[in-house]
């Protein structure tokens, strides 16, 4: 096991470190634990940050050298790292622990499926010609950032469903925090989508080729537009803008994991 | 934040309203919008659970023949390209254009003159003080920080910022629209082929897939000098390099190497290295006369006619094999050559005696030639759709009323978004102000 493996194993632990911290506070209300949650929320993404990059150098090593963005288990481990800088990114809208809760949940899940289970690959693989391009790194980041964002869209909306006093927020507040991570992830995506369509026309000969995977991405660039105008000029608010996140990260799901397992295409580097 | 502008396109036909008023009223609303995004939606995922593209054998061997007929009827073998699809994305361009105008006119035609509102109609505002004391233009413009003079007089002044933001929807849109432009334009105006060259070839035309696909010819003809491919340790592609030379009127014009994610511009076409692959040709002894000879390619000499005609790597682990067609005094008959069994490698043809040699692997690459001239537009919708996501979404409209009465001064703040964080910046503001007037 590589050296890399081992720090991204005491990650996986932290998360899950910091899913049972929040189960303390809500059980025992210390505000103090709140504070310490974010300390930890900072020292994991740090970690975590060290793992990609001894990857990133490993990989050298290997003489293979390229960013850890290339394969399934890459994706995985980034879009959990992606999703803990989208938190601290939001800091000040997230005063409710239910939320980075729910989170970090979902970071741990990416890690744990990420390190267990067995259709992943979890040894550095070289770049097949197609993605040695300087693309991948904006393409990917901008993607990752984008499904991030949504996935604490996701939770507010998830959210918004239950009422339990006293642990999840007041359904204005959700509304609110649900359309400023949209606000961060449609312009997100919107560069995913473009960076993506520059790199298909340099590597692949045409922007555009309807492709599976740039096709769900379409429909979910699509399902967000719908989710803003919705919310911008028809005024929709509450329980209509809580189903319509629910369905973009359905959509959202389905364009990151759907597409690589049950459709073929040209994104099929994922296993 | 705009909740009442686009009401009055939705709601029921006054009975004084003609047909034609109210079609335009609907193709412009964004109910419309909605439905049609829906569809385009709806249609896309259809193209990417139906396998697009595919021959007739492929598409029976999934399905029926009577859901064949309907995928064929519906066009739904080849989505994007079918009538109705194409038909919804010129609706949605009509629908975008007739929204974003409808939107966006009261913007440039109406009244652009800034004025301080009357006391009575700033007190009315939702954020609104008195200062007790004037505060002077110095001490102004060092606390609104940020913020830009619109419009100065006696009575008083305005202030704002973030004003690009007003603009940022339509630059959004406009940019959907470019970059459809750009794509429509690429439709007419562009191609896409592609062009199999071996090492020394030259052509000067390329296949244009389809139905029926057919040769284009290109104006200047390429030439493969070179193509390599290499390998990971694990088998899996590194690199495929093709080196070719852009010929015109018999001169070479430049030389290059193209590889994957790296394509050869020349004349607003590119061409890009796309795949490779080989093909085998066959070594034979006919005679003294030693010929190669590549798969369906014919050796006619005197009486003889011969032609390989099918190749294996390994037939019944004997190795390779080439299956040979030749005329027996005029009839056709075929025969195997082994070319590792001393019985089976060789053979009388007419008289003559034929030794199957050796076969060679000769690879070949597989360039993808293609031309759009409407790329540019799609860049340049690309790039205007982000800045306009940006400032839309993270420059605030703010503008600052201060308005000089008896005994000091008025200041309102309007604001259309993000009201939260705005009630907040008036407060200090506020605070600043009454520091100084106090």
């Amino acid at each position: 096991m590589a050296f890399h493996h081992k720090i991204l194993g005491i990650v996986t632990l932290l998360y899950l470190c910091l899913f049972l911290l929040h189960i303390i506070y809500f059980a025992v209300k210390k505000e103090k634990i709140i504070t310490f949650i974010w300390i930890l929320l900072y020292g994991t993404l740090g970690l975590h940050t060290v793992g990609l990059i001894l990857r990133w150098i490993e990989s050298y090593q290997h003489g293979i050298g390229h960013a850890p963005l290339s394969n399934f288990y890459e994706s995985l481990v980034f879009y959990s790292w992606c999703i803990s800088l989208i938190l601290i990114a939001m800091k000040q809208k997230l005063k409710y622990p239910v939320i980075t809760l729910c989170c970090t949940l979902i970071s741990l899940f990416l890690m744990g499926y990420a390190s267990i289970s067995p259709a992943v690959d979890r040894n550095i693989q070289p770049l097949v010609p197609a993605l040695q391009s300087n693309w991948l790194h904006i393409h990917v980041l901008t993607c990752f950032l984008a499904y991030a964002s949504f996935a604490v869209s996701f939770v507010c909306g998830f959210l918004y469903m239950f009422t339990w006093k006293g642990i999840i927020p007041p359904r204005d507040t959700l509304d609110e925090i649900n359309y400023r991570s949209v606000i961060v992830g449609f312009p997100m995506l919107s560069a995913g989508i473009f960076t993506g369509a520059v790199w298909a026309h340099y590597a692949w000969g045409s922007y555009w080729s309807w492709d599976p995977k740039e096709t769900w991405s379409l429909i979910t660039w699509i399902v967000y537009a719908v989710f803003l105008h919705a919310r911008l000029v028809r005024g929709w608010k509450g329980k209509k803008i809580a189903v319509l996140s629910i369905i973009g990260f359905v959509s959202v799901i389905f364009t990151y994991f759907g597409v690589n397992f049950i459709l073929s295409g040209l994104h099929s580097y994922a296993t | 934040m705009n909740a009442t502008k686009n009401k009055p396109a939705e709601q029921v036909t006054p009975s004084g309203k003609g047909l034609f008023q109210s079609l335009q009223d609907f193709l412009a609303s964004i109910k419309f919008s909605i439905i049609l995004l829906s569809c385009i939606a709806f249609g896309s995922i259809l193209g990417t659970v139906i396998k697009q593209g595919a021959g007739q054998d492929e598409y029976l061997s999934l399905y029926s023949e009577g859901t064949y007929r309907a995928i064929t009827l519906l066009g739904l073998n080849d989505v994007y390209h079918s009538p109705w699809f194409i038909a919804l994305l010129f609706l949605f361009a009509i629908n975008l254009t007739l929204c974003t105008l409808r939107r966006f006119m009261p913007l440039f035609r109406g009244d652009k003159k800034v004025s301080v509102p009357e006391e009575s109609a700033m007190m009315g505002t939702s954020m609104n003080f008195r200062t007790n004391a004037n505060v002077d233009d110095t001490s102004i413009s060092l606390i609104l920080k940020g913020y830009r003079r619109v419009y100065s007089g006696v009575e008083g002044k305005v202030f704002q910022k973030g004003a690009l933001s007003k603009y940022g929807v339509l630059l959004i849109h406009t940019s959907i629209m470019l970059i459809l432009i750009g794509g429509f334009v690429g439709l007419v105006a562009g191609f896409k082929g592609f062009m199999i060259l071996q090492k020394g070839d030259m052509k000067n035309t390329i296949t244009i897939a389809g139905e029926r696909p057919h040769e284009k010819p290109l104006g200047f003809a390429l030439r493969c000098k070179e193509f390599q491919v290499s390998f990971y340790p694990n088998g899996a592609p590194k690199d495929y390099v093709s080196t070719v030379e852009v010929i015109e009127d018999d001169k070479t014009i430049l030389e290059k190497q193209i590889r994957v994610n790296k394509p050869l511009s020349y004349k607003g076409i590119h061409i890009y290295q796309a795949s490779y692959g080989s093909t085998p040709s066959f070594s034979f002894k006919i005679g003294n006369d030693r010929v190669t000879l590549k798969e369906k390619e014919a050796y006619r000499k005197d009486n003889i006619v011969l032609m390989p005609v099918r190749f294996e790597m390994n037939i019944h682990n004997f190795g390779p094999g080439v299956m040979v067609a030749y005329l027996d005094q005029g009839e056709p008959r075929t025969v195997w050559f082994l070319k590792n069994i001393e019985r089976f490698n060789e053979k009388n043809i007419q008289g003559m005696p034929v030794r199957f040699v050796d076969v060679q692997e000769n690879l070949y690459t597989g360039l993808s030639v293609s031309k759009d001239p409407g790329i540019w537009i799609v860049w340049a919708g690309f790039a205007f759709i982000l800045y306009g996501l940006y400032i839309n979404f993270f420059l605030y409209y703010r503008r600052i009323y201060i308005r000089n009465c008896a005994g000091g001064q008025i200041v309102a703040g309007v604001a259309m978004k993000n009201k939260e964080a705005f009630k907040q910046e008036f407060e200090d503001l506020r605070r600043k102000f009454d520091g100084i007037s106090s």
